[in-house]
């Protein structure tokens, strides 16, 4: 009991580490987010829920710019982690990314082994002098990760050849070894069996302490246990953001009752 | 409720179950204590009877509605209000539960109260209490019934004229113990019934409450007049 009083106010107090202003995004001539405002809060987790088409996605990839990637996508308004504008021309989104890590949908480690996995980033990023740094920087990412144990003796292994479950253990691993501050995840368990996403959810609550974690999921029960805040998403709006507790037990807007009441969508 | 239906129909039919449940606790619990007041009125063995073996028909209701409510939180996970409807339930159906087994209680003393047939006067006091116990419990399952939350907190603190009534009827019994102590025995066990629908009072008032956090997910917490003053009423002071 306590520890569930502290954990919500602790969410009261902390600051703010990205926050989205006026974000409006087109693909072509659709309107997929339409005006976004929220702020993305440090050492907590933050939950995005909505039907399947809502823009929640859409929106988790503004936060590290995967949407550059595709041409016909054009997002205005603003932007910020840690008062940086990251759509400003100065800023190249490799670094970006490093920053802002992303774990998506399906498990998809590199076709190459555990070890060079987790290694990729901070080589390409030159976070490591020598191998012995490189060696450490691994065996940390695994081990918050919570696969070190399984993988400590096979790190040659191929990746691909882990359970579902591990290999999404192993992508997280991959995304926090560049010691990103934000860390993006798009239904990271939809995958995963009940112990895998048992596994992911326990380490999504361990890695709070250290980044700024947003998860877009499906599973209600999934947003109302990994999350502090919750925002809900419908036809590119954002409906309503709150502390998890409230969204779940007691919603202000109609819309997100009918939803996570299983009345919608 | 809401007007919108869940997409798995299944859903609102359990849901709807629940409701209906209630209905016919709070119609049973209604027919105990009035029955079992008129037959602690009347001297009615046979009626007295017949309300202590209908309080079974209660408690399996009131366990229907656990088991039903643990099923559907396991199946459905409930959210938000679906949520706070299933655990209003059972906390009305352990009121209500409660209630029926206060009313048990009344029937069973009506033996002892009758062995010696006490004076009209005594049982008009009891009786009023009793009348208005009868008129909170049920508005308080219209209200249920409707969901009109307007005059729930009117309700509510109506209570504090059940525990007004209570008060002075307690005097009053005082004041016949002290007359004639051939009436203890019989004045003791009203006593304990006159408790007893206060109690029933104060069921009524957790149904309130819990209905409006229902409604409205939060707790109706304002200072609530408590005037239930019989702990301090004395012989002396009778």
């Amino acid at each position: 009991m306590s520890n569930m009083r502290t954990t919500d106010l602790a969410v009261e107090v902390a600051p703010s580490k990205a926050t989205a202003r006026n974000v409006d995004v087109y693909y072509g001539t659709t309107h997929a987010i339409k005006n976004v405002s929220v702020d993305i809060l440090d050492k907590s987790v933050t939950a995005f829920i909505g039907p399947s088409g809502c823009g929640k996605s859409t929106f988790l990839r503004c936060i590290n710019r995967m949407n550059d990637t595709i041409s016909i996508c054009r997002v205005t308004g603003k932007i910020e982690i840690e008062g940086e504008d990251i759509y400003d021309r100065r800023v190249d989104p490799v670094q970006l990314r490093a920053k802002v890590g992303m774990v998506f949908q399906k498990p998809n480690p590199f076709p190459k082994s555990i070890y060079d996995n987790v290694a990729y980033g901070p080589k390409i990023h030159g976070l490591s002098r020598s191998k012995t740094e490189l060696d450490e920087i691994v065996e940390t990412a695994l081990k918050k990760a919570a696969l070190w144990n399984e993988v400590k003796d096979r790190l040659a292994a191929p990746g691909t050849g882990l359970s579902g479950g591990q290999q999404q253990r192993l992508c997280i691993a991959r995304a926090i070894a560049t010691q990103p501050e934000v860390l993006l995840m798009d239904e990271p368990c939809s995958a995963l069996d009940p112990i895998a996403t048992a596994q992911v959810e326990e380490l999504i609550d361990e890695l709070r302490s250290q980044f700024s974690v947003v998860i877009v999921t499906h599973s209600m029960q999934q947003a109302a246990r990994v999350s502090q805040r919750t925002a809900m998403f419908h036809l590119g709006e954002l409906v309503e953001i709150d502390v998890t507790s409230t969204m779940f037990t007691n919603p202000s807007h109609k819309k997100t009752q009918d939803y996570i009441t299983g009345r919608y969508g | 409720m809401n007007d919108r239906m869940h997409t798995v129909t299944a859903y609102d039919e359990e849901l709807g179950f629940l409701s209906n449940c209630i209905a016919e606790m709070g119609g049973y619990a209604e027919r105990m204590v009035d029955r079992a007041v008129t037959a602690l009125i009347n001297s009615d063995h046979a009626l007295s009877k017949q309300v202590i073996s209908e309080d079974v028909l209660l408690d399996n209701l009131h366990r229907e509605i656990d088991d039903k409510s643990v099923l559907i939180i396991a199946k459905r996970q409930p959210m938000a209000r679906d949520l706070r409807e299933i655990i209003g339930t059972m906390r009305i159906a352990s009121d209500l539960e409660r209630i029926g087994d206060l009313g048990k209680n009344i029937a069973k003393r009506t033996v002892a109260v009758a062995e010696v047939r006490q004076p009209v006067r005594l049982y008009r006091g009891l009786e009023s209490l009793a009348e208005l116990a009868m008129i909170q419990l049920k508005e308080v399952l219209d209200t249920f019934a409707s969901r009109r939350m307007e005059g729930i907190i009117l309700l509510r603190d109506r209570d504090e004229e059940i525990d007004a009534k209570y008060t002075s009827l307690f005097r009053e019994l005082l004041t016949y113990m002290m007359e004639d102590p051939r009436n203890i025995s019989a004045c003791t066990h009203l006593l304990f019934c006159a408790k007893n629908i206060e109690r029933i009072g104060d069921h009524v008032t957790n149904i309130a409450e819990t209905i409006h956090y229902m409604e409205t997910g939060e707790g109706l917490t304002a200072e609530r007049p408590k005037d239930d003053e019989h702990n301090a009423v004395t012989v002396n002071k009778a």
